[in-house]
């Protein structure tokens, strides 16, 4: 295989002056090992396969919000918790339009309405998820574990008792050393609260573990904030979801946090500051877990964080610790009522005519490729209807898993590019006319026209696709959106082009070698055998060539 | 009379035969004159009218009415009467309607028009109508990043083409997707159509439309230009007579979807979105053809005669049209090497020395 490779290799690289010419040229000359008819069978296998697969799990693209309305969540932010400013809600909006981007490339509608961030998106899956990561606050910070039991009554008694005197018997659960040197910590922070003040010690609920049991903790001060951390990235390691995390340089990132990792380090831990040695990660109040610190220094990107995850709850976790904390604190949205369906801002009879609008178009279109190109126009529409089963089925697929959703621009913008791919079609159609306008038998200029033609094509879709690449890397929102839509597109225009009307267009004209008017080729033929240039032996052998 | 139909019916079977033969080096000088004004007027319009941009840009103000069961097409002429035909309708459920419209909030008698309009409707209280400030959805990060993003992409689409092409290519590419978003702008601002993040869409489809249009043309002149040995002014001419149908057919396929939803969007209901969308990619998708047979190729072709100093009018004796024909026949299929056009096959004549990197 490789040595078939190198010389396919070698043998165009003599032929073609530039080497991204060689490389197109050697995946050409591999394919051309896949017999023609044997590529048409199969492309349109895999389309029937993958349609009568869609049809029967039932999918289908999912429409966007101004067609088919969706779930909107008003962000109501808790006042006197944080101050509120239209630089807060504005910074706040950005976060969560990052957060919902990074759900899929639907297209969400964020707005400040009034005092409030109004999320509005297309009909998602798994709401829930969306709307708890919508409004989760993602402060993240690394206590130190003071003391940890099973019920929080004796947690509240242990902590009381430690305020009292200084030298208190912690609870079983809380590790070997009877006594703690941590009243001092209580002194003037004991708030009473059992908010996640990060300046005082608090007592939190831990996550409910294998067996559903809870633990609760008593923590020190924040010793790291979400603010240290650079990304997230979840990560399978051992049959277990963690999220690694990587840390900022410099003093306020990875040396604040091996700081904390000294002071909590097991063998030598700070009595004063962190007496069992473990830090517990708080996320949101809630302890993620409280691993023990085995380390004296971390190195930035060296960071685990971990607990009892699954697979999405690693992956969410990362995602908000990505894109940081919000800066205001808001109303759980399913608690107050403030998650409703709201309708389409378009409605039906948009998306209907431009169905209706798009249908005519297509049909337009169809009568003129086949009244210009006779059966070459009918080999283009099937090719057509090749790539459009094709996107039907990733459009499903996407909207399934990816939350895409199609627009109204996304619906016209895709009648639109079926109107452009067909230019591949015409590209190949006026090479096989020119060709046959310079003397050669139409069957053999099916042979020679089509590497031709798929070169043009394929580079012309590659700097689309370059472009649609580099979109897709660099805006958010709807812009993502199209690049994906232009992408797919392209990659279809080629796969069809090639798998497709190749194999047809070679078959029709052996079918109609002697009937150029059945291909639309007529003229050209009479043209060209009307052409002084062209000695007669090298005419083409037509039944309606004029002499 | 009779004589000047047939030779209409003449001209068009060559040029379904594709034999295609334009003047022009007449035309192009025309045409750039043609252009020149055209952008003018764009940038113009662009600098001085401004931009018309939506809601979704600018924000402005929102109602919540309990207006009970009202369809959005009614609530939506309700609105037109005040002016507010294009504003954003959504029902949250309960019978209330939610309008987000282009009105400052500041302005305080247009905003009181809108609830009047909507009360009238509902029948009920201006009173009983909220409405705040809404703030942009397509928020300022969006346009900056999405500012960046193009400007990679047009650098990096230079190399690409420099890299594939030559630098001229480059250069006249990239000024003719210029010149069809400038001008698809241009009209938007010349007619003040409101520009929503659909436009902002169409102007990329065009862009990708635009480049892969001229990238063909360009295609068509390097097969031409490495099989045939006449002045290069010549090889962009007879490059351009030979795309000269397939631009017009790619033409007419991609824009008779768009005609159908401009006429079709016109008679429906509450498809705005849908006209002014359809407005930008028609404009667009013409200029697009235009700009590769009009802009591009007589840029590149001057390009090379100010670089090169070879005059179009200095031309080399004309080859035989057609070595080929007389040429052995081609190899079997799939056999031959790859890349060659098929009409011009083999050489009579030593491999050109390449001299389009010649700066």
């Amino acid at each position: 295989m490789i040595g078939r490779l190198l010389s396919a290799w070698r043998t165009v690289t003599r032929d073609s002056p530039n080497s991204l010419d060689a490389l197109l040229a050697t995946v050409q000359r591999l394919l051309s090992g896949l017999r023609s008819n044997r590529s048409l069978v199969g492309i349109v296998v895999i389309a029937v396969g993958l349609l009568v697969g869609n049809l029967v799990t039932n999918q289908q693209p999912l429409l966007g919000l101004d067609l088919q309305g969706g779930v909107e969540v008003v962000l109501r932010p808790v006042p006197g918790e944080t101050e509120i400013t239209p630089e807060a809600l504005e910074q706040a909006l950005e976060i969560v339009r990052n957060r919902v981007d990074a759900l899929g490339v639907a297209e969400p509608d964020i707005t400040v309405q009034g005092g409030n961030i109004v999320v509005q998106l297309p009909g998602v899956d798994d709401q829930e998820r969306a709307i708890a990561l919508v409004g989760q606050t993602a402060e993240l910070r690394f206590r130190p574990l003071l003391a940890r039991a099973v019920s929080r009554a004796e947690i509240e008694a242990y902590k009381a008792a430690l305020e009292e005197s200084e030298e208190v018997d912690a609870p079983d659960e809380a590790g070997e050393q009877g006594e703690l040197g941590v009243a001092d910590l209580l002194e003037g922070t004991l708030t009473g609260s059992v908010d996640d003040d990060a300046d005082s010690v608090v007592i939190l609920p831990g996550r409910p573990d294998a067996n559903g049991q809870v633990f609760h903790f008593l923590l020190g001060p924040a010793l790291v904030t979400g603010a240290a951390l650079e990304s997230a990235t979840p990560v399978l390691e051992f049959a277990q979801w963690n999220v690694q995390v990587t840390a900022l340089e410099g003093a306020e990132g990875i040396d604040r946090f091996n700081g904390a990792a000294r002071t909590c380090y097991y063998e030598a831990p700070d009595p004063a500051v962190c007496p069992t040695g473990q830090l517990g990660i708080v996320l949101d109040g809630v302890v993620e877990s409280a691993p023990v610190v085995n380390a004296r220094a971390f190195e930035r990107d060296r960071i685990n964080i971990t607990g009892a995850f699954g697979e999405a709850e690693a992956r969410d976790l990362a995602l908000v610790l990505d894109y940081g904390a919000l800066p205001l604190v808001f109303e759980d949205p399913a608690e107050s009522g403030l998650v409703r369906t709201v309708s389409a801002t378009l409605g039906r009879d948009a998306l209907q005519a431009g169905l209706i609008a798009g249908i005519v178009g297509l049909g337009l279109v169809a009568l003129y490729m086949l009244a210009y190109y006779r059966l070459l126009g009918a080999a283009a529409l099937g090719s057509l209807v090749v790539s459009g089963v094709l996107l039907w089925v990733i459009l499903s697929f996407l909207s399934e898993t990816r939350g895409l959703a199609l627009t109204l621009a996304g619906v016209t913008g895709l009648i639109v590019a079926i109107g452009v791919s067909l230019d591949s079609n015409v590209v190949y159609f006026e090479h096989l006319k020119e060709d046959v306008l310079g003397g050669r038998t139409l069957r053999s200029s099916v042979d020679q026209a089509f590497p031709v033609a798929f070169r043009t094509i394929f580079w012309a879709n590659l700097a689309t696709l370059i472009g649609a690449g580099i979109l897709w890397l660099l805006t958010i929102g709807s812009v993502r959106g199209f690049a994906a839509m232009l992408a797919i597109a392209s990659i279809l225009d080629l796969v069809a082009t090639y798998f497709f009307l190749r194999p047809v267009v070679r078959g029709l004209a052996r079918w109609s070698a002697h009937r150029p008017a059945l291909v639309g080729m007529a003229a050209v033929v009479a043209a060209a055998a009307a052409d002084p240039a062209i000695p007669a032996g090298e005419r083409p052998a037509t039944g309606r060539a004029r002499s | 009379m009779s004589e000047q139909s047939s030779k209409v019916r003449g001209g068009l079977r060559r040029m379904y035969a594709n034999q295609v033969n334009l003047d022009l080096e007449r035309l192009w000088r025309r045409s750039v004159v043609m252009s020149m004004v055209v952008l003018l007027i764009a940038g113009g319009a662009w600098i001085f009218r401004g931009l018309n941009l939506g809601i979704e840009f600018e924000g402005g103000t929102f109602w919540e009415a309990p207006l009970g069961d009202h369809s959005i097409a009614e609530v939506r002429e309700a609105l037109a009467t005040v002016g507010q035909a294009d504003a954003r309708i959504q029902e949250l459920g309960g019978g209330v309607v939610r309008v987000r419209a282009e009105v400052a909030p500041g302005n305080t008698a247009e905003v009181a028009a809108v609830s009047a309009a909507l009360a009238e409707l509902g029948g009920i209280s201006p009173n009983d109508i909220s409405f705040s400030a809404v703030g942009p959805s397509w928020g300022a990060e969006i346009t900056s990043k999405a500012r960046l993003a193009l400007v990679v992409f047009f650098i990096v689409i230079a190399v690409y083409i420099w890299l594939r092409m030559e630098w001229k290519m480059a250069v006249s590419a990239l000024v003719a997707v210029g010149h069809d978003i400038l001008v698809t702008v241009g009209f938007y601002a010349l007619f003040g159509f409101e520009v929503t993040p659909a436009t902002v869409i169409a102007f990329l489809t065009i862009l990708g439309y635009s480049l892969y249009d001229t990238l063909v043309v360009f295609d068509k002149i390097r097969g031409n230009d490495r099989t045939r040995k006449e002045p290069y002014f010549e090889i962009v001419t007879r490059s351009v007579n030979e795309v000269f149908m397939r631009s017009i057919n790619t033409t007419i396929t991609s824009v008779l979807p768009v005609l159908s939803l401009l006429i079709i969007g016109r008679f429906a209901l509450g498809a705005v979105t849908l006209q002014e969308f359809s407005i930008a990619l028609l404009v667009g998708l013409l200029a697009g053809t235009y700009s590769s047979l009009f802009v591009a190729s007589p840029l590149v072709a001057w390009l090379h005669v100010w670089v090169t100093g070879e005059r179009p009018g200095q031309r080399q004796p004309s080859r035989e049209r057609r070595p080929a024909a007389a040429a052995p026949r081609p190899r079997r299929a799939g056999s031959g090497p790859v890349g060659r056009s098929g009409v011009t096959t083999t050489r009579s004549h030593p491999a050109r020395p390449a001299k389009k990197r010649r700066k």
